[in-house]
């Protein structure tokens, strides 16, 4: 008996940091898309979902097996990122009264249009991504490990290095970490600001929207999920403190071990009061985030 | 002061006319009209004072609510709960109750999160209102997914004049509080400019914090008449994400931080939609409209439909909220810096 709880335990926990690895994947790119164009985005949850939408598609209408088509999800969302980004720039430093509550607005807007666009086009039946490439379970030590699980683990792990590679090792990536820390002196330095934003922006679409493939694949989803989404990756960023990259490593990984705990030992309805528990606990105690770097004030 | 008063006067002298028009109008609905239109000025009463009570908060304390239905749903099964059979209080008795739940719970949301940028607050006040929806469907005195009815069976007057009084009251309220008292100056001296607010003496966070248990104990009562009305409640219809959305849309559309923009944008987006919904029937692409449409105002005209009406840019509160250049002096100092940390 106390072997089969371990072992459930162990099961649980594992289960819950290979979820929290694509959870990394969808804030890692929010979290510096705030940095740098200082608005929280509310739309993240609908790239993700839009994402999912876009791996039935490929199968669908093209033909190509979802995780082959990867490379193109993250080509067709870094460019509609790359359009949508201007826009939020425009709001964000327009010269009307109150421009940061504006922009939330905006986004809150433009992820309104989304959702209720596909929900018109597709309807309310649930789906899933289906894929060949990727199937069966690994075995170890009596430990179930979907292959499935683990190829979206291995996405976000490697997803994540590519982008903290960009950030640390490229003159752009410098740029916006530059950007992200003060704008007005990056500007001053001779960056284009504008220019910058809309380039983070694609690539935090583009990834998000791959994650979205993934996310889609091992669970189902219909075109209401998106806030679902957007609020666990603001639990993330706001446990990770907004704008801090690091702290999303952290946060997100706690976060899927959180969930699965939660839904294998008290029950699934009651994860999002928890979740809503925590968050509330941690602007209370500790607002800047887990590692207090954030920006709270 | 003498300006002020002077001022105020002549404000009063050009809005009495339609004022008593909209007033006679109002009151006089019932009697001229069949009981289907009665119903849709219900509607329109209620989503003005919801939109008014979102404004408290969105514009006139500048932080933004996207959780607001939550507080619309306590009020609505705080009277539902109440009127069941074996407690059967009256239903006024419940109106109340649900306004002191809906205030504590905004408090207890509110304190940790307002003396935070604006982004905190708006993700808090989102994730109360999903995390409490959830939890109203697992949890057993709430009736679960099923939902619970309440005993009504009045008619379609006292609804209309419920919610029109209701709403009403929300208005005066707003306009005693926050357009003719110290503490509305106060609430829109830290909108502005915190640091300036705080180093005046005013403190910030419990100013904010009083703006929005009222921004929240308001809606409550209505979502109380609404359980009354609809007779059948459950967290689809009173606890769904799409009522916060409708508020804060109507507030941006008709003018965020004017007393009468969130009712100018309710009556047009109600009546809009229920034109819509008679004659497509498509609730999704009401959503996607709703979004394409914030999108727009927030892009092209920031300031609402208010902003639109020519004489609106002489009026003083206005032009201060949408910081238009005075005739006399300057905007001042660089408004996008004092604003940075929101």
């Amino acid at each position: 008996m106390v072997r089969v709880t371990m072992q459930l335990l162990i099961q649980t926990i594992i289960d819950g940091l290979l979820v929290g690895g694509l959870y990394v994947a969808i804030s890692i790119g929010f979290s510096l898309a705030f940095g740098v164009l200082d608005v929280v985005d509310f739309a993240v949850g609908e790239w993700v979902m839009l994402g999912a939408f876009m791996g039935v598609a490929s199968r669908a209408w093209f033909g190509i097996d979802p995780i082959a088509f990867l490379p193109a999800v993250f080509v067709i969302f870094a460019l509609i990122g790359f359009l949508v980004a201007p826009l939020i720039y425009r709001v964000r430093t327009s010269r009307y009264a109150r421009p940061a509550l504006m922009a939330l607005a905006f986004t809150f807007g433009i992820a309104m249009f989304a959702r209720g666009t596909m929900m018109t086009a597709v309807g309310f039946d649930p789906r899933t991504v289906d894929t060949d490439l990727v199937s069966g379970t690994l075995m170890i030590g009596g430990l179930h490990l979907p292959w499935l699980r683990l190829a979206g683990f291995l996405f976000a792990i490697l997803s994540t290095a590519l982008f903290m590679g960009f950030l640390f090792f490229t003159r752009t990536g410098l740029a916006v970490r530059a950007t992200a820390q003060n704008k007005r002196n990056a500007s001053l330095m001779g960056i284009d600001v504008k220019r910058l934003s809309a380039i983070v922006y694609a690539i935090y679409a583009g990834m998000t929207a791959m994650a979205g493939v993934l996310i889609g694949a091992i669970y189902s989803f219909t075109a209401q999920v998106g806030p679902q989404y957007s609020l666990l990756a603001f639990f993330v960023v706001v446990m990770a403190g907004l704008g801090s990259v690091g702290g999303v490593l952290v946060a997100g990984l706690f976060l899927g071990m959180l969930q699965a705990l939660v839904t294998v030992y008290i029950g699934a309805d009651y994860t999002l009061a928890i979740v809503f528990g925590v968050l509330f606990l941690i602007l209370l105690v500790s607002p800047q985030g887990v590692l207090r770097r954030g920006l709270a004030a | 002061m003498r300006a002020r008063g002077a001022n105020s006067a002549r404000l009063t002298a050009r809005s009495v006319i339609p004022l008593v028009v909209v007033v006679v109008f109002l009151a006089t609905l019932p009697l001229w009209v069949d009981d289907y239109w009665v119903r849709v000025w219900t509607g329109v009463a209620m989503w003005a004072g919801l939109a008014a009570s979102w404004n408290i908060i969105g514009g006139y304390a500048g932080y933004i609510s996207f959780g607001h239905v939550a507080f619309f749903g306590i009020g609505a099964y705080a009277t539902a709960i109440l009127m069941q059979p074996g407690l059967d209080w009256n239903f006024f008795l419940t109106l109340p109750v649900g306004a002191v739940v809906a205030g504590v719970f905004a408090f207890i949301v509110g304190w940790p999160t307002l003396r935070l940028r604006g982004a905190y607050f708006a993700i808090a006040t989102w994730a109360l209102a999903e995390a409490l929806a959830q939890l109203v469907n697992t949890v057993d005195f709430t009736g679960g997914s099923f939902g619970l009815s309440t005993p009504g069976n009045a008619e379609t007057g006292f609804f209309y004049y419920a919610m029109l009084i209701a709403s009403a009251l929300i208005y005066l309220i707003i306009f005693a509080v926050f357009e003719r008292s110290r503490f509305g100056y106060k609430v829109k001296a830290v909108r502005d400019n915190e640091a300036a607010a705080q180093s005046l003496g005013i403190n910030t966070t419990s100013v904010k914090l009083q703006a929005f248990v009222m921004s929240a104990a308001l809606p409550a009562v209505l979502g109380g008449i609404n359980a009354y009305w609809i007779t059948f409640i459950n967290p689809q219809s009173v606890l769904a994400g799409d009522i916060t959305d409708q508020m804060v849309v109507m507030a941006l559309v008709g003018g965020l931080g004017h007393l009468w923009g969130p009712a100018i944008g309710a009556t047009v987006l109600y009546l809009s939609s229920t034109w819509l919904s008679a004659n497509f029937g498509s609730s999704t692409g009401y959503i996607a409209m709703i979004g394409a449409l914030l999108a727009l105002i927030v892009l092209f005209l920031p300031d609402g439909l208010v902003g639109l009406m020519p004489r609106a840019r002489n009026m003083r509160l206005v032009r201060q909220m949408l910081r238009l250049p005075d005739r006399r002096a300057d905007p001042g100092p660089d408004s996008d810096t004092s604003r940075e940390r929101s």
